[in-house]
């Protein structure tokens, strides 16, 4: 347990919402007051954060723990902690808000703050997710996140935003209620009496009952992923969102499918998880191929963008099903990259969008001439995108491929011809946009990018060389958390002689009131 | 004390009755011209009798009196309070909206006090004979509440449907008394409960018949399918602050004695109603969610709504008695919170006999009314039941209790009923937020005291979702004295 006066996590949460209160008390009209309050909330969140990677120490268990009993009655706590697998998810997020904040500087322009409210609120329960360590707290954050992506989408999106707003929301939230049934059979069939994670996790149930619950939560967590065939909310939150709103969705959001998986799915229901992973890996490389397929079709820029994420996040939930350490290890790396190196491509199509309010790529041709710094920073990003050695994409595709081998050798190669039809779509796509004539006369004397969307995008570029060059400053932090997820599902599901058994500990849930 | 004269557990019900008497009075003393305090004494009345409902509680219990016939058990106390805390806001958001239509008159808050006393009585009865009577005693003053704007075509024909379906109802309750009193000789809770405790070797059919026509007296009341019908018609005609209150006060009324008689007087025959109630359940559930879709007016949406929630408590009455009572009486806490929140936006927007009826009146709101719109999505956020309100909370605990008691498919049915309602929720949203206003803001300033009325519920829905804790516990000491 974290002494109260040294707690990070709780901080991290309040620190928004408290922002959100304050700005959501000022006067409509102070619009600039909104932007400069967002963005120093937002950097302070960022800074908070950092203290927990200077803070962590690279072994395997939760740290940073908090823990405060809530609805005793039910064994329901506040607790909250991360390990490995949450800790840079965590400032993935709080390192992409500023940034979102920044970006949406200018192109939002009607009711900023309420936008800005929403934002810090979204950020807020992003956090929450990463860090619970109960399953209630887990659900009211997942759920409640939901409420500002849908305003954010419905409020500043395109045109189709209405649509594309309640789609998203109906479609996340069917999925997430069969997991709140699931975790509710969970709490009855574990007779622990405890919403706990960790306790529940030392407390498997019958591997009959866990398929059924590992299905109810799978679905949850594959429609946010989004996993194939689950994914057909995405391309139209992503092309109706703002810019904001698609960087956070494709940066974050999407990232809790993945992470729903490492924390909850598979420690706690480790048989099933093992029995249904041949069905999840073959999902994920249907996702792979099938979304890089359509990207390759795709004529408008952001929808290429959104259809390359399918594929992307197939990578992840291969490594994944692998259930290797190199495997996991390398799908949460992924899951950082395609945060960075997506968010920059949604920041980049935003800007382009700002200045000729089309995403179609026909519009386009040889900007390379009339912006040759924009030009500069999407090649690169590109470049990560496709995971080109040197790049961080390349770090995180390599590691899954290698953890998935000796899962599936088949899905492996399958999954690798996704690599090169990365490479089709997108370096086909920087030719038709960049390359050849700037024969359009809409597009001369493009303004390059300004020193705000520089300085959003810097820290974007930074960090996918870094990741790229220096991946072990990251991986030894996920690789102990990866290799103890590994370990627990290999031991719950060994059939272990019957004497050597440890018996069933009942956990001490907080206060047990019956 | 003598016990037989121990009036304590009526003194809240009677101070309210007496406030309805002396309401009236004033009315007919006041000079002509001039209006009578009326909202300021029902206020006066309600907060003392909120006032001695909590002294009642927090004192040494006290047992039946009445020869057995009422109590102040902490069923009986807890749902009181929360009763008159309905009255309290509604009250506060009546004189607005009854100047805006031009129904300011005495009789209003008379008939609503009156109506809070059969409230009262409904849910400390613990004899089904005095139930009827506090039945038919809040029934009665809501029939003339519905029709109280005469000028309103609408109006009157809620306050005769209201009549005609309530009438019928009393009968199917009287039936079914009159059956559970011949096989138990008794209409006292505590002897029907002790006679069907015993196993008999043919069942108690006449007490299962007499069980089933208790239903559907009830299922009328708290506007279950297929007993519903005229639950829309009655709530978009009547006026809204009284919408507002039946819908937040005759549920929790309702429920409370539901409670009391199948959880209690009839659980020898739980094997037999338990199926039937479930049933009920998932057919309210699904009917009223789906013929919530098709609504364009508002209050018939929340009329369907209200219809979807009675199913969602139902879910939970199937479940063990112990988890099904603490379950409905907190959902009952945070259902009455939100939907008095949101029929009181309506009704604080009304002006010059007009309101918003349809959801293109509320287009753009969010941008003309930004807390208010603000308060009305979380009213609608806590109805879908998405955290962090108390919506959420209480759906939690009712499918909780369900599952818990192996009632897994009623779980299920009630959440993926509750994506269904997100979609028609969300859709007042958008209309909110994500419209463009039209034409010009025909639409009242809100009143000082509506404003603290949806304040108040407001800060309910999300104090209740954040930290329910507390009333949790209470809610748990309540239904300990069913048993």
């Amino acid at each position: 347990m974290t002494p109260p006066l040294a707690q990070i996590l709780s901080p991290l949460i309040l620190l928004p919402v408290a922002g959100a209160v304050v700005i959501a008390l000022t006067r409509r009209e102070a619009v600039l007051l909104h932007k400069v309050l967002g963005l120093l909330v937002s950097l302070a969140t960022f800074v908070l954060s950092l203290r927990l990677v200077s803070r962590f120490s690279d072994i395997a268990g939760i740290q940073f723990e908090e823990r405060y009993a809530w609805i005793p009655a039910w064994g329901i706590s506040y607790h909250v902690g991360i390990d490995g697998l949450s800790l840079w998810l965590v400032i993935l997020t709080t390192f992409l808000t500023p940034l979102c904040l920044l970006g949406s500087w200018s192109s939002i322009d009607k009711r900023v703050r309420e936008f800005v409210v929403f934002m810090l609120l979204l950020e807020a329960g992003m956090i929450g997710v990463f860090v619970a360590l109960d399953l209630f707290l887990f659900y009211v954050f997942w759920e409640a996140m939901l409420v500002p992506m849908y305003f954010l989408i419905g409020i500043w999106g395109h045109e189709r935003r209405i649509y594309a707003a309640v789609k998203f929301f109906l479609y996340t939230f069917a999925g997430s209620v069969l997991m709140l049934v699931a975790f509710l059979v969970l709490y009855k069939a574990s007779g622990i009496r405890s919403f706990d994670i960790p306790a529940l996790v030392a407390a498997p149930v019958d591997p009959a009952l866990q398929t059924w619950l590992f299905l109810a939560c799978a679905i949850a967590f594959a429609i946010k992923v989004p996993m194939w065939p689950f994914h057909t909310w995405l391309p139209d939150a992503h092309v109706e969102a703002p810019t904001a709103g698609s960087v956070i969705l494709a940066g974050v959001l999407l990232k809790m499918g993945g992470y729903g998986f490492l924390r909850l799915a598979i420690p706690l229901f480790p048989d099933a998880a093992v029995k249904l992973a041949p069905l999840v890996g073959v999902l994920a490389v249907i996702g792979i191929v099938y979304g890089a397929l359509v990207s390759l079709v795709q004529p408008d820029l952001k929808k290429l963008v959104a259809y390359s994420s399918v594929s992307h996040l197939g990578f992840v939930m291969l490594g994944i099903a692998a259930l290797t350490t190199t495997g996991v290890t390398g799908a949460v790396y992924q899951m950082l990259n395609h945060g960075i190196s997506t968010g920059a491509l949604f920041f980049l199509v935003g800007m382009l969008y700002d200045r000729r309010h089309t995403r179609q790529i026909s519009e386009f041709g040889g900007l390379r001439s009339a912006m040759p710094w924009f030009f500069a920073v999407f090649l690169l990003i590109s470049l990560s995108s496709i995971a080109v050695p040197g790049t961080n994409g390349f770090v995180g595709e390599f590691l899954i491929l290698i953890g998935a081998w000796s899962f599936s050798p088949a899905l492996v190669v399958v999954a690798s011809l996704g690599v090169i039809l990365a490479a089709a779509y997108v370096l086909w796509m920087v030719k038709r946009v960049f390359y050849g004539e700037l024969s359009n006369p809409k597009n001369q004397g493009l303004p390059d990018l300004s020193a705000r969307e520089a300085t959003v995008l810097l820290p974007l570029v930074v960090l996918a060389i870094v990741m790229g060059i220096a991946s072990p400053i990251f991986t030894r932090r996920i690789e102990p958390a990866a290799d103890a997820l590994v370990r627990q599902v290999r031991d719950a599901t060994r059939p272990a002689p019957a004497a050597v058994a440890p018996p069933a500990k009942p956990v001490p849930g907080p206060g047990d009131g019956r | 004390m003598n016990a037989i004269l121990d009036l304590r557990p009526i003194v809240p019900a009677a101070i309210v009755a007496v406030t309805g008497v002396v309401v009236l009075l004033a009315q007919a003393f006041t000079p002509k011209g001039r209006s009578a305090p009326s909202s300021l004494l029902s206020l006066v009345g309600l907060g003392g009798a909120l006032v001695s409902v909590w002294l009642l509680g927090s004192g040494r219990a006290v047992g039946a009196v009445l020869a057995g016939a009422l109590a102040a058990d902490g069923l009986a106390i807890f749902l009181q309070a929360v009763i008159l805390a309905v009255a309290i806001v509604t009250v506060l958001l009546s004189p607005g909206y009854l100047r805006a239509n031009g129904l300011e008159r005495g009789e209003y808050y008379a008939l609503l006090l009156f109506s809070v006393v059969g409230m009262m009585g409904l849910v400390s009865s613990l004899e089904l004979v005095s139930m009827f009577v506090a039945l038919e005693i809040m029934s009665v003053a809501l029939y003339g509440m519905a029709g109280l704007d005469r000028a309103r075509p609408e109006s009157q024909e809620s306050a005769l449907k209201y009549f005609v379906t309530g009438a019928f109802a009393s009968a199917f309750f009287l039936y079914g008394v009159a059956l559970v009193y011949g096989v138990s000789g008794s209409t006292s809770l505590e002897r029907v409960s002790r006679a069907l405790g015993v196993t008999s070797p043919d069942g108690f059919p006449l007490a299962v018949l007499g069980a089933a026509f208790l239903l559907v007296g009830f299922g009328f009341k708290i506007a279950s399918v297929p007993f519903h019908m005229w639950a829309p018609d009655v709530y978009e005609g009547a006026p809204t602050t009284v919408t507002a209150f039946m819908s937040a006060g005759v549920k929790a009324a309702a429920f409370g004695a539901l409670l009391r008689v199948f959880d209690y007087g009839l659980a020898g025959l739980a094997s037999h109603w338990q199926p039937l109630v479930a049933v009920l359940a998932i057919v309210t559930m699904v009917l009223g969610n789906l013929a919530a879709l098709a609504q364009r007016n508002l209050k018939r949406l929340l009329a369907y709504s209200s219809i979807a929630h009675a199913g969602y408590l139902m879910a939970a009455l199937v479940a063990s008695p112990f988890l099904a009572g603490e379950a409905i009486l907190f959902y009952l806490v945070a259902y009455a919170a939100v939907n008095l929140g949101a029929f009181g936006v309506i009704a604080a927007l009304a002006k010059d006999g007009r309101e918003p009826a349809t959801l293109a009146d509320l287009a753009g709101l969010a941008e003309r009314r930004p807390a208010l719109s603000a308060a009305l999505a979380l009213f609608l956020v806590s109805l879908t039941g998405i955290p962090v309100t108390a919506g959420f909370v209480g759906k939690f605990y009712l499918f909780g209790a369900a599952v818990a008691s192996g009632w897994v498919v009623l779980a299920l049915v009630g959440v993926l009923t509750s994506v269904v309602s997100a979609y028609y929720y969300l859709r007042i949203v958008v209309a909110m937020y994500m419209e463009e206003p039209v034409g010009e803001d025909r639409w009242a300033r809100v009143s000082p005291s509506a404003a603290l009325a949806l304040a108040l519920s407001a800060g309910v829905t999300l104090l209740f979702g954040l930290w329910p804790a507390p009333v949790l516990r209470l809610a748990r000491l309540a239904s300990r004295s069913l048993f």
